[in-house]
């Protein structure tokens, strides 16, 4: 006798409390309807004071020159390209739950997609400041545009990587755009429906375009959801790949390696996933919606950091090999530079080593990966530790390539560099909690597609069923049907 | 009327319904003439209007404003003058007793750039870094505008010679100058002692060289100092004399000595440097062999090697000096004739010895040649200590003080200073308000060299006119016009040396000859003569040096920098953030220490690794207290390997008073003081470190090992290459077997194509065996280019922007000073053919010119760096702020928080300094990077010349600007693409010796080195290293070999 079984015992329900619809939009929509939060202005205050001090860090680079940062003639990138580099990384893992998740149909993205694709959006807009204003003229910053001009023409310089992060970057997040915003129109129309005040209809009006649910709407927002996917899927690879070659195809020892784009790829979306989890976690308690951002969506998360983190290692234990197996002695000398505890930046590589290599290997443990705190410790820990991977790559190459003439000294950032990076902090989380008051930080209508097979009342109508034979079950209804 | 045809009736009658059909013929408007688009708020022209002045508007307002600076035509074109063409004038470097032949080159009225005067028999082009500098001190902020009496402006120049005619009154006057060699000055000085009866004339220089002249006496009964032909000594033997860079007249010495260190391969041979000394020197960093000793020994040593050349026991030296001085003994003694003993001792006893050698060893005669003596300098000491006295004593009433500064460099100071005060009349003809000006109570500064007339005569016969190359720019007066009015003669100071060399040269065409071509010198060189040695005075002196008392447990040594020299142009910013040769450190001095004394002293182990990397980078120093009896002074200290344990060394030169000028603030200290009766060695000192007290040194270089790189810099011994001369050839060869070999290795070095570079292809070539490091080249470059000075503070930020640097290495074991070895390499954009540079630049802001020089527009550059980070040999630099008041943003260099601009940097954008720029080169703005362009307004102005000409380009069209300065010819330029070039020549010749730096990356530079040969036993540190390339322990060892700093 063998038992009837739709769904593998494993697969926990997605959505839990036995939600029906009505509580499921209810449960959603309730943090825009509501005032905000104390908590909540508290943190926006400090988001916008953060991005007010880096506001005014730029400017003083802008106004001072680029001295304003303690680079030099050998160090000519610092925090500004490492935080650059994060930031792109950290903006990896939406677009893959978005796109590469829904190709392969997994439902649990749901949970998550939308709050993952938001910091995509706001990681990349971060990111983007970095390599803007970094530049020594920051006001001759539109000549990296390959437009028709009078100046010649002169065109760009299609061979340099610089100009291949600035349409990668470009394309990424305008398809990354265009993703959250198709996939928040039902949404959005949902809560124009609710609106009681005028302008709020006004406003979800503008931004529903006009959403009124009907099929042919529905069929055009799934094309063009899996027309988008198709297009996201392999700019999550390309995009740090192209990153990556800022680097790879340069003749800087340390940088000069071929691993780079797979290596960059797996950091990135590492580094995502950590950083979906710091934010999942804080706004699945705040916010109440323990229910749709269940520990399964975390345990799966914390499966994928386990997996890129032990991707990464062995990146990082691939390129120590090749430094010595390789024989040439440049590299060998750069590598020595990050290993040799004696030399003045291996703290630096051991806390890579450390926050990304060995910490994330304690998500074998199922207890761990389901551990709340300990999850949300991990993932500031990852992130921290793909910070450091950033500056160790950048800093701790050029600090001492070629020519030992020009090796230079111990490279501390000066308050600007620290102000520029915190003030993308400030923009970032202004913008994540104008989105979670604004916007609905869950895909309800996504949810609700789900919510049949995957919530928990659906569960457990179906736990009855399942405990029956298959014989009993087929006597039990072949009656109903006269088969 | 006229005529009117119709076509139909309808139209014939004009009906209404007709009038309906033809409005109705073309049915649809023209949508913009509708009614509802005309009458719109804003009409289609309207709104054509609004965005046509919307873009404007916009684009002007992106398109920040620059500031305006009027440019004033020329109304009445003067006659000769072509805007934008420069003129060359013939003149004569002067400062203080230093004399060097130069051409002056003058754009639309100004001087902008120095160049060696090619026609010189004994420079031959060659110049030094302050002859270099020496055209910003032209336009120094600080020079003293206007005569003065009482530190207050006079009204004008009569009325200050009536001043002094009352002030003076006719007694008797002293005229306290340096060394002077002009015929003319001399008989005007002359004259004017004979109108003011009882007068005399003191002849003063700053660093004394009076126990030379002191010892000649006694040895050869002639006080004069002879001239050393280096070119012609096999083996040098140099006593602590920094003779390629501070001692007597380094330009002419680098260019004989260059001559004997040149390899040419088809007859290996090269001259044999020893030197002897307490300090690393910079003529000590190019010598094949080093010993050194306390200086308290140096009399010792020099007895020790007449012993031994002498045939007699040598002792009183430690065992290693022992073993040099035996061996060059022997090396002197097969070299009979073409060996040359020198010493920068001002101790008489020493130089009668060493006279002793060079006669035993029979240089003199031949090296040393009494024929020719050197007239630069003459100043005794005796004569300044009488000098002194009279003043203290109240017996002189007048003193005219002309380019002498005894008040800063005088080793008794204080005691100057109050003597002064017992001067009745005193007169400065100081060109800035110095230390000594400053309590002075009647000042007329005179002309700079550069505006003023006048001739020199460094030897017999070698004559280097002076011209004025721009009118006055203050209200000065040239010394010789002063004197000549003041002992009433009519004559200006200008037709009086008219007058005086129309009649030497026999004509006007003889004079304007002699203008034209700036140097007169005798057709055939004189024989070198010999001068008999009186013996009898070297027993003498042989006695008197074993009663010099033994030295305390430390001693000192006062050395001149290569680059700044006596401390006349210490207001120079070029030369103060030029790095010294041999530290490496800009605009202080400090005290030079050994790593043993390091580790005494200091705390600090260079020999750990971790201590040494952070000394290393670290600007701050810690700071030492010394004391020599009651004078003391607070200098931060630089380890340096080669020093002698027990020995520090200070630089003097700097410690300028406040008023001499902005760039002299905070540089350094005095160290003039401790030079007790001229000697620059000092053989007791206390020295102590101040606990918790730092200051920060700011260094061009911190790291200073080459970590066995031996793709970076190639050496060798000669005994070696003699052997293989061949042996890198093979090397390279064998290491681009891979990718072609040598032959092939720019074709399939890369799967990329391979185009060929017709036409002109600039290449340089750099012989590593006649670098010396002094830096004419580095000054040049900046002079040249614009290359903009970014003070202490920013260097301090490695945010130097030296175009050209040179690079120095040590290797040898830190703990042995005599085993350090240095070598020298000047690094500058290397041209690549395939340049790492240009590719990963997003807008194309530097690319390559079909003459090979990869080029950059600065217009173009938005500042991302990549560049510079992918560059290998680190040349590009960037603007980090705006250093030189070229940007668009008014008020940007008053940083508050976070760096600091000089004020040497706003000094050098005063708009006085401002007209030493060269108009042919952008001064770069913020933001954009910048580096060598080969100089390539020159290039253009040399190709264009032979174009006009008709002619194919020569060497002589274009040469760069450190090639030109180089007194040594170590940099070669050239069309590398003409056979019969001199860089093409090169190349061929030198085959054995030229490598590429880094050449395996596949760069493909255009710049070569040739190796530098070193005629000694032994090459410290490379050859381990080399063998064990390509492992850690190879590095290691390297590194562990030199972990010197600073």
């Amino acid at each position: 006798m063998s038992l009837l079984r739709y769904e593998s015992q494993v697969r926990e329900p997605l959505v839990t409390g036995a939600k029906t619809y009505h509580q499921v939009t209810e449960d959603i929509i309730r943090p825009i309807e509501m005032n905000p939060t104390r908590l909540w202005y508290i943190g926006f205050i400090i988001s916008v004071a953060l991005l007010c001090f880096g506001i005014f860090s730029v400017t003083m680079e802008v106004m001072y020159g680029v001295g304003q940062w303690n680079l030099g003639k050998t160090i000519g990138w610092g925090w500004d390209i490492t935080n650059f580099v994060w930031w792109v990384g950290i903006g990896h893992a939406g677009t893959l739950i978005s796109a590469i998740l829904l190709l392969f149909r997994q439902g649990w993205r749901t949970g998550v997609n939308r709050a993952a694709e938001a910091m995509t959006i706001f990681a990349v807009m971060c990111a983007g400041q970095f390599p803007i204003w970094h530049m020594g003229r920051v006001w001759m910053a539109f000549f990296v545009m390959p437009y028709p001009n009078t100046r010649g023409p002169v065109w760009v310089n299609f061979n340099s990587p610089l100009l291949w992060d600035v349409f990668a970057i470009s394309t990424y997040f305008t398809v990354s755009l265009l993703f959250w915003y198709a996939g928040l129109l039902p949404d959005l129309a949902t809560v124009r429906d609710r609106a009681k005040l005028k302008w709020r209809k006004m406003m979800y009006g503008v931004l529903s375009f006009g959403w009124t649910g009907s099929t042919k709407h529905w069929q055009r927002h799934e094309s063009l959801s899996l027309v988008l996917a198709g297009l996201s899927t392999p700019l999550v690879l390309s995009v740090h790949t192209i990153v990556s070659f800022d680097f790879a195809t340069s003749i800087v020892p340390g940088w000069h390696t071929t691993i780079f784009p797979p290596y960059f790829v797996a950091g990135a979306v590492f580094s995502g996933f950590a950083m979906v989890q710091t934010l999942l976690l804080i706004t699945r308690k705040v916010l109440k919606l323990e229910d749709y951002i269940t520990l399964e969506h975390i345990e799966v998360m914390n499966k994928v950091i386990v997996l890129t983190g032990s991707i990464v290692g062995v990146a990082y234990i691939t390129e120590l090999f090749i430094s010595w197996y390789g024989q040439n002695p440049y590299e060998a000398a750069a590598f020595r530079n990050r290993w040799d505890l004696t030399t003045p930046y291996a703290w630096s590589y051991y806390i890579m080593m450390g926050c990304n290599v060995l910490s994330p290997q304690f998500f074998w443990f199922k207890k761990l990966r389901r551990n709340l705190l300990f999850t949300f410790f991990m993932s500031i820990l990852v992130n921290v530790g793909m910070w450091f991977e950033r500056f160790v790559i950048i800093v701790t190459s050029i600090y001492r390539d070629y020519l030992p003439s020009s090796w230079s000294t111990y490279y501390s950032p000066s308050i600007y560099e620290v102000g520029f990076y915190l003030g993308t902090f400030g923009l970032f989380f202004t913008c994540y909690f104008l989105f979670s008051k604004f916007f609905p930080v869950i895909a309800l209508a996504e949810i609700k597609h789900i919510l049949k097979k995957n919530g928990e009342s659906y569960k457990n109508n179906m736990a009855g069923i399942e405990k029956e034979p298959v014989e009993e079950f087929a006597h039990e209804h072949a009656h109903d049907h006269g088969v | 009327m006229s005529k009117k045809y119709w076509q139909n009736f309808g139209e014939l009658n004009n009906s209404a319904a007709f009038q309906q059909q033809a409005k109705d013929e073309f049915r649809e408007e023209l949508p913009f003439e509708g009614e509802a688009l005309s009458d719109a708020k804003t009409p289609r022209r309207d709104f054509l209007k609004y965005v046509g002045f919307s873009t404007a508007a916009a684009a002007i307002a992106a398109g920040c404003e620059v500031p305006l600076k009027k440019v004033i035509p020329y109304v009445n074109k003067p006659q000769d003058l072509v805007p934008g063409v420069s003129d060359y004038y013939a003149s004569t470097y002067v400062s203080g007793s230093d004399v060097v032949p130069i051409v002056a080159k003058v754009r639309d009225g100004r001087p902008i750039k120095i160049e060696g005067n090619e026609l010189s028999a004994l420079t031959g082009g060659g110049t030094s870094a302050r002859v270099q500098a020496s055209v910003l001190d032209l336009y120094d902020t600080a020079r003293l505008r206007y005569p003065m009496a009482d530190g207050k402006e006079v009204s004008s120049l009569e009325a200050f010679d009536k001043m002094i005619a009352g002030a003076i009154g006719g007694t008797a006057v002293v005229l306290l100058t340096p060394t002077i060699t002009s015929r003319t000055t001399l008989k005007i000085i002359a004259e004017f002692i004979g109108k003011y009866p009882g007068s005399r004339h003191v002849q003063y220089d700053g660093i004394s060289y009076s126990a030379l002249l002191d010892a000649n006496i006694a040895s050869f009964g002639k006080r004069v100092i002879p001239s050393y032909q280096f070119d012609k000594a096999k083996v040098i033997v140099s006593l602590g004399a920094d003779f390629l860079g501070s001692w007597l007249n380094p330009v002419e010495f680098q260019r004989g000595y260059a001559k004997l260190r040149k390899i040419d391969e088809k007859n290996i041979s090269m001259s044999k440097h020893y030197q002897f000394e307490s300090v690393l020197s910079m003529t000590g960093a190019n010598a094949d062999e080093r010993f050194t000793h306390k200086p308290s020994e140096s009399g010792a040593v020099a007895a020790a090697l007449l012993n031994a050349v002498t045939g007699k026991e040598v002792s009183g030296v430690s065992d290693k000096v022992k073993k040099g001085i035996v061996k060059v003994a022997k090396d002197l003694l097969d070299n009979k004739g073409s060996g040359l003993v020198i010493s920068s001792s001002n101790n008489k006893n020493i130089q009668v010895i060493v006279n002793a050698i060079n006669d035993a060893t029979g240089a003199n005669g031949s090296t040393v040649n009494w024929s020719l003596p050197l007239l630069n300098k003459q100043g005794l000491d005796s004569e300044m200590a009488t000098l002194v006295a009279d003043m203290d004593g109240g017996r002189v009433s007048s003193l005219l003080i002309y380019d002498v500064n005894p008040a800063y460099d005088y080793f008794d100071a204080d005691k100057f200073k109050a003597a002064l005060k017992k001067v009745k009349t005193v007169v400065s003809f100081n060109e800035r308000m110095d230390e000594t000006t400053e309590l002075v109570k009647y000042i007329l500064p005179a002309h700079h060299y550069l505006e003023s007339w006048g001739d020199t005569e460094i030897k017999p016969g070698h004559i280097s006119m002076m011209q004025p190359t721009i009118n006055p720019l203050f209200k000065t007066r040239q010394l010789q016009d002063t004197l000549l009015k003041w002992s009433g003669n009519p004559l200006g100071y200008h037709d009086y040396f008219k007058d005086y060399w129309v009649t030497t040269l026999g004509g006007e065409d003889g004079y304007n000859n002699a203008m034209m071509n700036g140097v007169l010198q005798p057709e055939t060189a004189a024989a070198v003569t010999a001068v008999s040695l009186a013996a009898d005075k070297v027993a003498e002196a042989v006695g008197s040096i074993s009663s010099i008392k033994k030295g305390g447990k430390y001693e000192l040594v006062l050395y001149q920098k290569p680059v700044l020299g006596d401390g006349r142009q210490a207001n120079n910013p070029w030369l103060l953030e030029t790095p010294d040769p041999v530290t490496r450190a800009t605009w202080d001095n400090y005290v030079i220490m050994s790593p043993a004394l390091g580790k005494e002293l200091l705390g600090v182990d260079i020999a750990d690794r971790r201590q040494s990397d952070t000394f290393e980078v670290n600007p701050d120093k810690p700071v030492v207290k010394v004391k020599v009896g009651s004078r003391e002074v607070l200098l931060p200290a630089l380890i340096i390997p080669g020093v002698e344990t027990n020995t520090i060394a200070i630089a003097v030169g700097y410690g300028r008073n406040v008023k001499s000028g902005r760039a002299t603030v905070g540089a350094g200290k005095n160290v003039y003081q401790f030079a007790l009766g001229g000697d620059m060695n000092v053989s007791d000192v206390a020295i102590e470190l101040v606990a918790g007290e730092k200051y920060k040194v700011a260094q061009g270089q911190t790291h200073s090992s080459y970590e066995g790189r031996v793709e970076v810099v190639k050496e060798m011994k000669l005994e070696d290459f003699k052997k293989n001369p061949t042996e890198i050839l093979q090397e390279r060869d064998k290491e681009l077997k891979p990718w072609g070999g040598l032959e092939n290795f720019s074709k399939e070095g890369s799967p990329y194509p391979y185009y060929d570079k017709p036409g002109i292809k600039w290449g340089m070539s750099i012989d590593l065996n006649s670098c010396f490091g002094c830096g004419a080249c580095v000054v040049a470059c900046t002079a040249e280019n614009n290359v903009a000075v970014v003070g202490k503070s920013e260097v301090l930020r490695f945010h130097d922007m030296a175009w050209l640097r040179i690079d120095r290495y040590f290797s040898g074991n830190p703990a042995d000073p005599d085993s350090i070895q240095t070598i020298f390499q000047p690094m500058l954009c290397q041209h690549c053919d395939n340049a790492p540079c240009e590719n990963v630049c997003p807008v194309a802001a530097t690319n390559h010119s079909s003459e090979g020089l990869n080029q950059m527009t600065y217009n173009r550059c938005i500042g991302t760096r990549y560049c510079a980070n992918n560059c290998p040999y680190k040349v590009r630099r960037f603007n980090w702020a705006d250093y030189t008041g070229a940007d668009s943003f008014p008020h940007n260099q008053d940083q508050q928080l976070v760096g600091h601009l000089d004020d040497s940097v706003h000094m050098m954008n005063d708009d006085l300094t401002r007209m030493v720029l060269n108009p042919d080169v952008t001064v770069r703005s913020r933001g954009v990077i910048e580096k060598c362009s080969f100089c390539v307004q020159r290039l253009q102005e040399g190709k264009l010349k032979a174009k006009k000409e008709n002619r194919t380009l020569t060497d002589k069209d274009a040469k760069t600007a450190c090639q030109q300065a180089c007194a040594a010819d170590s940099i070669v330029f050239g069309n590398v693409n003409n056979k019969d070039s001199q860089i093409s020549t090169v190349r061929r010749e030198n085959q054995g010796r030229l490598f590429y730096a880094l050449e395996q990356l596949h760069v493909l530079p255009n710049v070569n080195y040739l190796a530098k040969i070193r005629n000694s036993d032994m090459l410290t540190g490379v050859k381990e290293a080399h063998e064990e390339h390509g492992t850690e322990e190879g590095h290691g060892t390297e590194k562990k070999a030199a972990k010197e700093h600073a």
